[in-house]
């Protein structure tokens, strides 16, 4: 990590129109600005139900109750406060080829965080590995980006990737369901399908966002290599020509669109970045297409 | 073609080591690299199998010969693989030019040293361009002026920078010493050329008669008549010390007789105001030795010369001097009611000057030693002192009782204070036991305790617990000698025995009247610098490479040398048959021979350049190409709950 600030201002600035996007309806107080479909508090009249005992008597259609002799209630349309929470993979894996994947997911962080200060949302940001751990809290408006950058960078890394603990400890620790987005390369020997399942199944909207290095997808190395996991340090040796470097291209990308299906499967969005890509292309590019962002 | 460092069989076998060693680590997986990744799971999914810990076979045979090719270019560099034959090459020669004292010898108008670099320089100018030179400047010591030098210009320097030195010509260690150089060097051998008269020390002549095959001798003429002093030895007489005992050994190096004038003179340093010693003539017969004796009464410091005359063509050793010390003297005050008692006592010593006087008289800062007895001075003195019978109370060394007929009950040996001490079958009538300390030393002793005891450091003590002029020690042999050994111990450099000896720089064997060990033996040059020495048999050995002034100093005696004379070798050395002589017409030009291992080096460099360009640069990064993006799939699902 440098020592400057992960984004700069003039990029900051170029975030100021974007809003953080999702699509499920979610529950919530009055105070967002996606609308749920959901009612609630609002203004915008949305249906008509039957009355049942308990509802308020205030939202009693009394004209329809004189002419039809029979209790309905209007329902008004609502854009709830929906709690958008943020995990930043901080294992080995990330750390390997130089820490780029880190790096990179940082700035990502920090911009995503930015958009909502801008729209006064609340994103909660836990660091993990095998189980969550700092939490960064970002809200409070555009001017607490600097301190949300601070404690992005001084997140601490390494450990070994578990998803299924760390998705655990998620939802017992958060009940409320809402938005995750999780940038990671999504590297867990163990898997990570079941746990984002869990997520998806309790009622969370997913965001994932795969970083890797070009080494990761596309591996430069030739010949006879000793290669050892960045997590688990397991060895191994192999002779790698040309033809195995597609093969592993290939189970790359084919594991990427695995995740891709998952996150489409349960009404999530899914995006594959690369470091080397520029990071304003990301943003203003991938995320808005999948409507990450808008 | 041939090699100048290595031969072809080491050659092979270095190369073949060197090749065995890349091939068992090529093959030994010694470069497999090691590469950290984020995970495993894409490679073994790859289906890739794993690979054996081994290589069985060569899978880069090119990158294996070219590294194979740059070694071998790199070694035949460093054995120096040159075109033509060994004996193209440019030889080595070493030029020994004789700088010995005797060179400085007149023959005519010219000293035998100006002969020499004449001799020295037609040499030079008979060696081929192409051959290198070492000058060798040989006295007792040989000593290299240049390297194997090609640039005559240099070597012509070095010759011309040879004066004679003070010692004489070593022959043997010279050729010795040129034999080794050309060995060590890579390169052919050449000549060995000496330029010298040949005069030289005893040698070995087993050694002497099987010189160099590769010797040539350059003579330089010689035939001059020489007669000059060889030692000086002076040493005070034994009967009476004011007096010097003067030993001259002159010796006639030349072939006929000669009769010179021999003259001894003592003074300060102008000649003008000394005064004559004595003079001899003397007719010295050829190769024959003079020695003369002369006797000269001083105590005072000053120069001894001696001189020949008349001066003929070596000057260098007709003239000598020598630096006499004054004969010092202790001066002991002593402080007595009864100085009749000890008056004979520092009476029978010559180098003792004693003043005596009354205890009320006392003074601290008395120079010299000051005895007291059977008396306490309020405050003691600054410079060493004898206490005979000191009040007890006031003793430097406390008092622990006082007995009567005593009988004594021995010395202690091991001081040098008691040596030669033997009476032993007397009594004490009174005498004072002294509580010593562990730094005292016990000189003397009865049953209950010593009664004599000195303590060394700054100022010296001696204290006697009872007065050996009123004991019954004083019909004893040893009390004399008992006040000899503690005015001895009390001041060993006004006691110590000088001995003067004037002779020739170089090696010099002193014998020494008993065993010493080395560690109490000094030799000094004039500086004050150590000189190294050694010590063998009673024989004390050191060598003086410059004129000056060496002092041994070995206990009680010291041995000034004053080496001043030139040492001049006594034999003649005549090359045996078979060795050349005089100066070649010219040596002959060999054919020339090129140097190849700057280009082999740079060719074996640009190897692994190439291979490291070829195999090593790309291998980590061997066709890498990038790998588009996978296409991106318009999203599948994308529904919209609300």
């Amino acid at each position: 990590m440098g020592d400057g600030p992960l984004l700069d201002r003039a990029f900051l600035e170029k975030l100021e129109r974007l809003t953080i996007h999702w699509q499920k309806s979610f529950a919530g107080l009055v105070g967002g600005h996606n609308i749920s479909r959901f009612a609630g508090a609002g203004q915008e009249f949305l249906d008509h139900r039957h009355f049942h005992h308990g509802d308020d008597l205030r939202a009693v259609n009394w004209r329809a109750y004189l002419r039809l002799e029979k209790l309905f209630l209007k329902m008004f349309q609502v854009e709830p406060r929906v709690p958008v929470r943020m995990l930043l993979d901080t294992s080995d894996s990330m750390t390997a080829h130089g820490g780029a994947k880190l790096d990179y997911a940082r700035k990502i962080a920090a911009a995503l965080c930015y958009v909502g200060l801008v729209r006064l949302d609340t994103i909660q940001i836990h660091g993990f590995s095998d189980r969550l751990s700092q939490r960064i809290i970002s809200t409070g408006g555009r001017h607490r980006i600097s301190a949300v950058m601070d404690g992005l960078a001084a997140l601490a890394s390494g450990g070994r990737t578990d998803y299924l603990g760390v998705v655990r400890e998620f939802i017992s620790d958060y009940e409320q369901r809402g938005v995750v987005i999780i940038i990671s390369d999504f590297l867990d020997d163990q898997g990570c399908d079941r746990a984002l399942g869990y997520l998806a199944d309790f009622g969370h909207e997913l965001m994932l966002l795969q970083i890797w290095a070009d080494e990761d997808r596309t591996p430069p190395w030739m010949g006879e290599l000793d290669l050892r996991d960045a997590e688990t340090g397991a060895a191994l040796k192999l002779d790698v020509d040309e033809e195995a470097r597609s093969r592993y291209t290939h189970s790359f990308d084919e594991y990427s669109a695995e995740l891709e299906r998952l996150a489409l499967r349960s009404s999530g969005r899914y995006a594959g970045v690369a470091t080397s890509q520029p990071l304003e292309s990301i943003i203003f590019g991938d995320l808005i297409r999948m409507r990450g962002i808008a | 073609m041939y090699f100048l460092n290595l031969s072809l069989a080491q050659f092979l076998a270095v190369f073949g080591t060197i090749a065995a060693v890349s091939i068992a680590l090529y093959l030994l997986d010694r470069s497999r690299r090691r590469q950290v990744v984020s995970t495993l799971r894409f490679w073994v999914a790859a289906d890739q199998p794993s690979v054996v810990a081994r290589r069985k076979r060569i899978q880069q045979p090119w990158s294996l010969i070219l590294q194979l090719i740059s070694m071998a270019l790199i070694l035949l560099a460093l054995a120096q693989l040159r075109f033509g034959s060994p004996d193209a090459a440019g030889r080595d020669h070493v030029l020994i030019l004789e700088t010995s004292a005797w060179m400085a010898a007149r023959s005519g108008n010219r000293t035998l040293m100006d002969i020499a670099r004449q001799r020295a320089r037609q040499y030079v100018r008979a060696i081929p361009a192409g051959d290198h030179i070492m000058v060798v400047r040989a006295d007792a010591l040989a000593t290299p002026a240049t390297v194997f030098e090609p640039d005559r210009a240099k070597i012509d320097a070095a010759i011309a920078g040879s004066t004679p030195g003070s010692t004489a010509l070593n022959l043997e260690q010279a050729l010795a010493f040129a034999r080794r150089l050309q060995s060590q060097v890579g390169r052919t051998a050449g000549e060995i050329a000496f330029v010298g008269t040949g005069r030289t020390t005893e040698m070995d002549s087993a050694a002497m008669t099987a010189p160099p095959r590769n010797l040539r001798v350059i003579p330089v003429p010689d035939a001059i008549e020489n007669s000059g002093l060889r030692r000086i030895g002076l040493r005070r007489s034994n009967e009476d010390p004011d007096v010097w005992e003067i030993y001259v050994s002159t010796r006639n190096y030349g072939a006929m007789p000669r009769t010179v004038n021999l003259a001894v003179d003592f003074g300060p340093p102008k000649e003008n105001t000394r005064t004559v010693v004595g003079a001899r003539r003397l007719t010295l017969q050829p190769g024959a030795d003079g020695e003369e004796t002369f006797e000269f009464r001083t105590r005072a410091a000053g120069i001894l010369g001696v001189s020949l005359t008349p001066h003929d063509a070596f000057p260098g050793d007709d003239k000598a001097t020598l630096e006499l010390p004054a004969q010092p003297s202790l001066t002991v005050t002593v402080y007595s009611d009864r100085p009749e008692l000890l008056r004979p006592l520092l009476a029978a010593n010559p180098r003792v000057v004693a003043f005596y006087r009354k205890p009320a008289e006392f003074q601290p800062n008395a120079p010299g030693l000051v005895i007291l007895d059977h008396f306490a001075p309020p405050q003691r003195p600054q410079g060493d002192s004898i206490w005979i019978e000191p009040p007890p109370e006031a003793s430097p060394i406390p008092v622990r009782t006082t007995v009567d007929q005593a009988p004594f009950s021995g010395w202690n040996s091991a001081s040098p204070i008691a040596a030669g001490l033997r009476a032993k079958d007397f009594k004490l009538e009174r005498a004072e036991v002294f509580a010593s300390s562990p730094a005292d030393e016990s000189i003397g002793s009865v049953d209950g305790g010593p009664v004599i005891v000195a303590r060394a450091g700054t100022p010296k003590i001696a204290v006697l617990g009872f007065h050996p002029a009123l004991s019954a020690l004083r019909y004893e042999l040893a009390t004399p000698l008992l006040f000899a050994n503690l005015l001895r111990w009390l001041a060993p450099e006004i006691f110590r025995r000088s001995e003067l000896s004037g002779g020739s720089v170089g090696a010099v064997k002193m014998t020494m009247e008993q065993d010493r060990d080395a560690a109490g033996v000094q030799v000094v040059a004039e500086d004050g610098s150590a000189l190294p020495f050694t010590v063998r048999d009673r024989a004390l050995h050191f060598f003086a490479g410059a004129p000056g002034v060496v002092r041994v100093v070995a206990g009680d005696r010291e041995y000034i040398y004053s080496l001043t004379l030139p040492e001049l070798g006594e034999t003649k050395w005549q090359p045996p048959e078979g060795v050349r002589r005089g100066i070649p017409r010219s040596l002959p030009v060999p054919s020339t021979s090129h140097d190849l291992w700057p280009w082999l080096a740079l060719a074996g460099g640009l190897g692994l350049l190439a291979e490291w360009y070829l195999f090593g640069r790309f291998r980590r990064t061997f066709g890498r190409r990038p790998v588009p993006l996978r296409p991106r799939a318009p999203a599948e699902v994308e529904v919209a709950h609300r």
